[in-house]
């Protein structure tokens, strides 16, 4: 692992994140980025939350006007996007919930969809992807050395929710994401662009991989399509909401029977597995710090509670994490040696393979100059 | 204990990449990898699980034993397994990867003799002769295969005999018709079959519901299995694997206790 000589004074970012700087009080780049983030895109009082709230929703309504729904919100049986669900059935809204399925779903996570979408009486549409295939196509990252292999499951995700949207018509995803628990960024080094198809077909041909067939992929210009001409909008719902994680899960706990887990994104047995085993020993990056980071700078979590939550391994118990770990050798059919080979190897950088990330960010930076309205909600 | 076994029924299928589900024994659609499935089943505690190949016997092969390891070794529940079996020694085999029981269909059609055969080394309760019945046009109930072996006994009714005589365990009764449809079972057929066999019936197409395995173990089925009342959600047949808590199911049989 890379080894920490700092750490901020306000939140639990520290220099295993490479492009940290400190300020004379020891305070860092990350949270004070969340600060400006905050202070940018979300409301800055109750009134202003409400009128924004209730616009949402009636734009929404009105756009699903004789529709069967109105919006799509993304469900991974996790904290955020089942609140999402929650909330939007709650507002009065008629959503269908999408689920991806890569092969890796808990039982937590199959427990969770079931409660709530049977709980609250909404419609849900699963995109299976051919294990076969998604494993082939995760060999094929893993013996690229790169380090986000989960943008092949957050490309398809995204992929799937706007096939759903686009083919229903309908102009609005409620997503999950937001600035509560997701504002301090995680660093740039630590994960990928996540519409870079040329990454992953590039990084599949090359290591013998297969060709894309049920794995639902978005590329850059599959996005501007359903931007610009479906005219649909990913919605960050949660910043809508005064979401307070602590206080969502009572409530998610207590009508719909949720069951909750240890860490952020471990719904799925391979994030949980990617999180809390390869990256830190192979990559040397810990995302709780980010994550914890985000609920200490909402205060929801003082920083010595996160300090606390983010010491040792990110697993409950070296059991729990010998579990995983045997379950993942057994389900990629790998040997002991393969696996050790594979953690012992360095990283290489995504940009050593065939990419659109360049490509997507002259793009977004055109639209930016530009300042085209399109895609995202503009509040005055 | 529950008075009545609930069994998640799983159909794999190695030209589809893992498992299926079926629609009256046609359009598969694909739902998930074996031993996901399986590891799901395991932390909801089904209290059996059972796996069919059904294109074993239609590509003419026996098990994929190599699978059937992994998938037995994953399984913290019995295991009962169907498709391709073809021999006595191949069922043993299963037995020694960690299955727990074998279901029977076109070897039972080519050698009644199997059944005895395994049960003599392993038990009768380890033998399952299934038995797929299927209304013809007339709307008559039938005997049926979806493989290509022609069934051995036309008459349903007499396969259900033959199979208790020669020493199956369990009789495994699919209502083909009902098959992927979630429209209840049939509950007619299931009541006369319960009559006919004195061994466990299981029955098997149409479960929807919890009421559904209610009015099919009180039409006589001693236990009942279900694919896609265990697999789909909703009207998009969205795949999602669920299970009935416990006490769900045990309020079901709660008067008779």
């Amino acid at each position: 692992m890379i080894p920490n000589v700092q750490t901020c004074s306000r939140c639990i970012m520290d220099t295993t994140a490479p492009d940290i700087v400190f300020d004379e009080q020891g305070i860092c780049n990350y949270c004070s980025d969340f600060l400006r983030k905050k202070e940018k895109h979300l409301p800055f009082d109750e009134n202003e939350r409400l009128r924004r709230l209730n616009g949402l929703v009636a734009m929404v309504k009105e756009a699903g006007k004789g529709k069967k729904y109105d919006c799509i919100v993304g469900l991974s049986g996790g904290v955020d996007s089942s609140w999402s669900l929650v909330q939007a059935v709650r507002l009065g809204l008629r959503p269908l919930a999408v689920h991806m399925d890569s092969g890796w779903n808990s039982e937590l996570a199959q427990n969770n969809i079931a409660n709530l979408v049977r709980g609250l009486n909404v419609d849900l549409y699963t995109h299976v992807i051919d294990w076969p295939e998604i494993r082939g196509l995760m060999e094929a990252f893993f013996a690229s050395d790169v380090i986000d292999v989960e943008v092949l499951y957050d490309n398809a995700m995204l992929a799937v929710n706007y096939q759903q949207a686009a083919r229903h018509g309908l102009k609005y995803i409620l997503a999950g994401t937001n600035i509560a628990t997701e504002g301090v960024d995680i660093p740039s080094t630590w994960n990928w662009h996540k519409a870079d198809k040329r990454n992953i077909i590039g990084i599949s041909k090359r290591f013998g991989g297969p060709r894309l067939k049920s794995f639902p992929s978005l590329s850059t210009l599959d996005m501007v399509r359903y931007i610009g001409v479906n005219r649909i909008k990913w919605v960050s719902f949660l910043d809508y909401l005064d979401y307070r994680k602590s206080d969502a899960l009572e409530v998610l706990q207590r009508d719909f029977g949720y069951k909750p887990y240890a860490h952020k994104h471990y719904e799925s047995v391979f994030t949980r597995f990617y999180q809390g085993y390869l990256q830190p020993y192979k990559f040397g990056v810990d995302k709780r710090k980010p994550h914890l980071s985000s609920l200490i700078m909402t205060g929801e979590m003082t920083r010595d509670e996160a300090l606390e939550r983010a010491a040792g391994i990110a697993y409950p118990s070296e059991k729990d994490m010998e579990a995983d770990r045997l379950y993942f050798i057994k389900k990629m059919g790998w040997s002991e040696e393969k696996f050790a080979d594979y953690i012992a190897r360095p990283e290489r950088p995504h940009t050593d393979y065939p990419s659109e990330a360049a490509f997507f960010q002259k793009l977004l930076a055109l639209y930016r100059r530009m300042n085209l309205k399109v895609g995202r909600l503009v509040w005055k | 204990m529950l008075t009545h076994r609930v069994i998640p029924c799983l159909l794999l299928s190695e030209s589809r990449g893992g498992l299926v589900k079926t629609m009256k024994f046609g359009k598969p659609k694909y739902v998930g990898d074996p031993i996901n499935a399986v590891k799901i089943f395991n932390e909801k505690e089904v209290d059996e699980l059972m796996i069919l190949d059904i294109d074993a016997t239609r590509e003419n092969r026996g098990p994929d034993f190599d699978l059937i390891e992994q998938l037995a070794s994953e399984c913290f529940m019995p295991l009962c397994y169907g498709g391709g079996i073809r021999t006595a020694e191949e069922a043993l085999k299963l037995f020694s990867l960690g299955v727990e029981k074998v279901s029977l269909q076109s070897a039972v059609a080519r050698n009644p003799g199997i059944v005895r055969e395994i049960a003599d080394h392993a038990g009768e309760q380890a033998v399952v002769v299934s038995i797929d019945v299927k209304r013809g046009w007339l709307g008559k109930l039938q005997a049926f295969s979806a493989t290509g072996v022609k069934p051995g006994q036309s008459d349903w009714r007499q396969a259900v005999r033959d199979a208790v005589a020669n020493g199956a365990g369990e009789i495994l009764l699919n209502a083909v018709d009902r098959d992927g449809t979630l429209a209840g079972p049939d509950l007619e057929l299931i009541r006369e079959a319960s009559q006919i066999a004195d061994v466990p019936l299981v029955a098997v197409g149409g479960i929807s519901s919890l009421a559904d395995i209610k009015a099919a173990t009180d039409a006589g089925a001693s236990a009942v299995a279900a694919g896609a009342y265990f697999v789909f959600q909703g009207p998009h047949r969205a795949v999602l694997i669920t299970y009935p808590q416990y006490d769900q199911l045990r309020a079901l049989w709660s008067d008779a206790e």
